[in-house]
């Protein structure tokens, strides 16, 4: 500390704003993730931890093993099913819920903008008992619904793909609420005006919808849509608490394979690689959506 | 002004150090008294306070501080306590996790102190816990409290089948579970729990099988390959469910899993949840094959390896493992005294439940006392799983986990 900022009388007050917040985002972000990258080099196991001088430096070896671990595969290709299904289902529902509790005021939206967020900040745990016992093959109410209409016992946490899907919609009725807030501020803050020159064009609802509403929610849309892509990418508590990655290995992600690796078996150096690689997934997808996104246009 | 700047931005860096600081604990001596802090797990630590008490009041110099840890959280507590070498004084800990601890140097040898604690001596404990004593010739832990594994079965309806006992022998253990999966639809012949790890080992054990160390794992033999053969037909054959999600106590109320392998919690989880079963229902020692071993398994107390009060805290130990106070500890939590003399007390002699673990504990094994065992084990678990959830070759999968337990122990 010393002299690593130039100070003049105009710029400092910013610095001192701003200075708590980076002085948290770099202890508990910054330097754990260079710490975490030297120590993917490394063999740390419970043993180096206890002991520095255990630990050694050992070069590509974790990563070039992780390339040849099936489990590892299995939790990559586990991870995109997730994304590819559940990033789209949650911005689709997001947005819908969004459009409709947006027709109107009245308390009764109100109650309903409570109910629909209710989900996201209820403790995972508590969702994963209440879940879980929906979802129970002998007991369960979504099985007793069926056993009513005479379908045969789904196994809904049992068979690898039903269970994957089983967990997708969890977090998506979990993952609604917050994305919903977002595109429901950014509805209101669309300008009347448009909505009534489209009135005067003699544009129908579902005109407005495709060519005013949608379009001018492209802020929305991209911040959401990056927002949710790193969140399923790191798709961790609803297997970790639901099935624990099982049955067959069906249901691991590349969060929950980390979280095993490391405080399972001890093996900081292995999970280490296996979260840079995941890391290094997150920023190119990021990178390509950027990308991706059109040039801004005034409005 | 730039002054002001920095004095500001090192207030916030130190408001920030001083809330890092404040996890962690140690021992102060308040008035001349000194405090061991003891980690205890899941129901257990709850009720150990109680026993604190009465220890405080048996050495007025000492305060014992129990902390009770649920069992979720416990191996990462653990974890960062090796890191941060800030633990405990006593710990409690699960006999699978003394190897990788152990291993770790997180726990203080105690063998020089075995001399003044006659009590610690492994000819006190069954064999099958004094293997969890020791790790590379240091004593690492001393057995609290112990289970094992028996067979609870209905008594009720094995008659119906022609039992008037427990099935003894693998052979007849197989015929009364295809019998009583033959009753109906719905039904099965035997419960299998199959993310229990130690099941498996149960009936490899059974068939002859030692693990004789890293370097003879022994997962090729013969006697291996064949218990597993034994243990999946099980599933194949569709006695044993492979779905889950049933609870274990009603289906054994409903007569829908009639026999089960367990511990001795079930005892007052069954009398509690299903006391109109009372008297349709037995326990049994484990079937035989060359022997009926079942697993030991269990916790043991060991001390930190940094702790400053080891004289406190093997006070505290010694107290804890008196005869009459594991005997208390049986009425307070219903888990079985390591103690060898505890077994001749009329308690546990007389009971027709108790005295069959007695019994059984008298051919027990420890599972395998290496620090890669918990990966090896679970590794073991998916291999299984995939020959009876996922019908695949038993022999190539056991070909494929023998390859990767010894990659494991290579490492």
């Amino acid at each position: 500390m010393g002299n690593g900022f130039k100070f003049n009388k105009n710029n400092k007050h910013p610095y001192v704003f701003i200075a708590p917040a980076v002085i948290i985002l770099t202890v508990f972000s910054i330097i754990p993730i260079i710490v975490a990258f030297f120590i993917s080099f490394t063999d740390l196991d419970l043993k180096g931890l206890a002991d520095w001088s255990n630990i050694s430096f050992i070069g590509l070896e974790n990563y070039s093993k992780l390339i040849t671990d099936d489990l590892f595969h299995k939790s990559i290709i586990n991870t995109l099913f997730y994304v590819v299904i559940g990033v789209p289902l949650v911005i689709i529902f997001s947005l819908g819920i969004a459009l409709l509790l947006n027709y109107g005021t009245s308390s009764l939206f109100k109650v309903f903008r409570g109910v629909y967020y209710m989900p996201s900040i209820t403790n995972i745990i508590a969702v994963a008992v209440i879940w879980g016992f929906l979802y129970n093959t002998e007991y369960g109410l979504f099985n007793y619904l069926l056993s009513l209409v005479d379908v045969d016992k789904i196994p809904w946490l049992g068979e690898p793909t039903i269970a994957k899907l089983s967990l997708i919609v969890l977090a998506v009725w979990k993952g609604i609420g917050i994305n919903m807030i977002i595109f429901l501020a950014a509805l209101q803050g669309i300008p009347k005006s448009y909505y009534e020159a489209a009135e005067m064009d003699g544009a129908n609802r579902l005109q407005v919808l495709f060519n005013v509403t949608i379009p001018l929610l492209r802020y929305a849309t991209f911040f959401v849509t990056i927002t949710t892509l790193i969140g399923w990418l790191q798709f961790f508590e609803e297997p970790f608490v639901m099935t624990n990655g099982g049955p067959l290995d069906g249901t691991i992600s590349m969060a929950l394979f980390i979280y095993k690796k490391g405080f399972q078996f001890s093996e900081f150096g292995y999970a280490a690689a296996g979260s840079f690689i995941l890391f290094i997934f997150i920023i190119m997808i990021t990178l390509f959506q950027f990308k991706l996104r059109k040039s801004d246009t005034e409005y | 002004m730039k002054k002001k700047t920095w004095s500001f931005f090192m207030i916030c860096v130190l408001a920030l150090s001083a809330v890092l600081a404040g996890c962690g604990g140690g021992s102060e001596s308040e008035d001349g008294k000194k405090t061991i802090t003891v980690w205890a797990m899941g129901e257990e630590g709850k009720k150990l306070s109680k026993l604190a008490e009465e220890f405080e009041k048996e050495n007025t110099d000492i305060k014992v501080k129990v902390q009770a840890i649920p069992w979720e959280t416990a191996h990462d507590k653990l974890l960062t306590a090796v890191a941060s070498k800030n633990g405990p004084d006593v710990l409690q800990l699960g006999t699978t996790w003394v190897p990788e601890f152990a291993d770790a140097g997180a726990l203080l040898d105690l063998t020089p102190y075995l001399e003044d604690y006659p009590d610690f001596k492994p000819e006190n404990y069954f064999a099958g816990s004094a293997d969890s004593m020791t790790y590379d010739d240091q004593v690492v832990g001393i057995p609290w409290y112990i289970d094992t594994r028996v067979l609870y079965y209905r008594t009720d309806l094995l008659k119906e089948a022609g039992y008037d006992q427990a099935p003894a022998t693998w052979d007849e253990m197989k015929d009364a579970a295809t019998k009583l999966n033959d009753r109906g639809d719905d039904v099965y012949g035997l419960d299998i729990d199959r993310n229990d790890q130690i099941t498996p080992f149960i009936f490899a054990w059974q068939n002859g099988y030692e693990f004789e160390g890293k370097d003879k794992m022994n997962f090729d033999s013969p006697e291996f390959k064949e218990a597993m053969e034994y243990y999946t037909s099980y599933f194949k054959e569709g006695i044993s469910p492979t779905t889950e999600g049933m609870d274990i106590v009603q289906a054994f109320k409903d007569g829908v899993k009639p026999m089960f392998f367990s511990g001795p919690w079930m005892i007052n989880i069954i009398n509690d949840q299903a006391p109109d079963l009372k008297d349709k229902w037995a326990v049994a020692v484990m079937p035989k094959k060359e022997r009926n071993t079942s697993s030991m398994g269990g916790a043991n107390f060991s001390v930190f390896h940094n702790s400053e009060n080891v004289d406190e805290s093997l006070k505290f130990i010694s107290y804890v493992n008196e005869v009459d106070t594991q005997m208390e500890w049986l009425e307070m939590s219903n888990t079985l005294p390591s103690r060898k003399e505890a077994w001749e007390e009329p308690k546990l002699k007389d009971d027709p439940l108790l005295s069959v673990f007695g019994e059984q504990l008298k051919s027990t094994k420890a599972s395998p006392q290496i620090k890669e065992f918990e990966k090896i084990a679970q590794e073991f678990l998916s291999t299984i799983e995939r020959v009876t959830v996922g019908n695949a070759d038993l022999d190539k999968e056991l070909e494929q986990f023998n390859k990767k337990a010894q990659e494991m122990v290579e490492e």
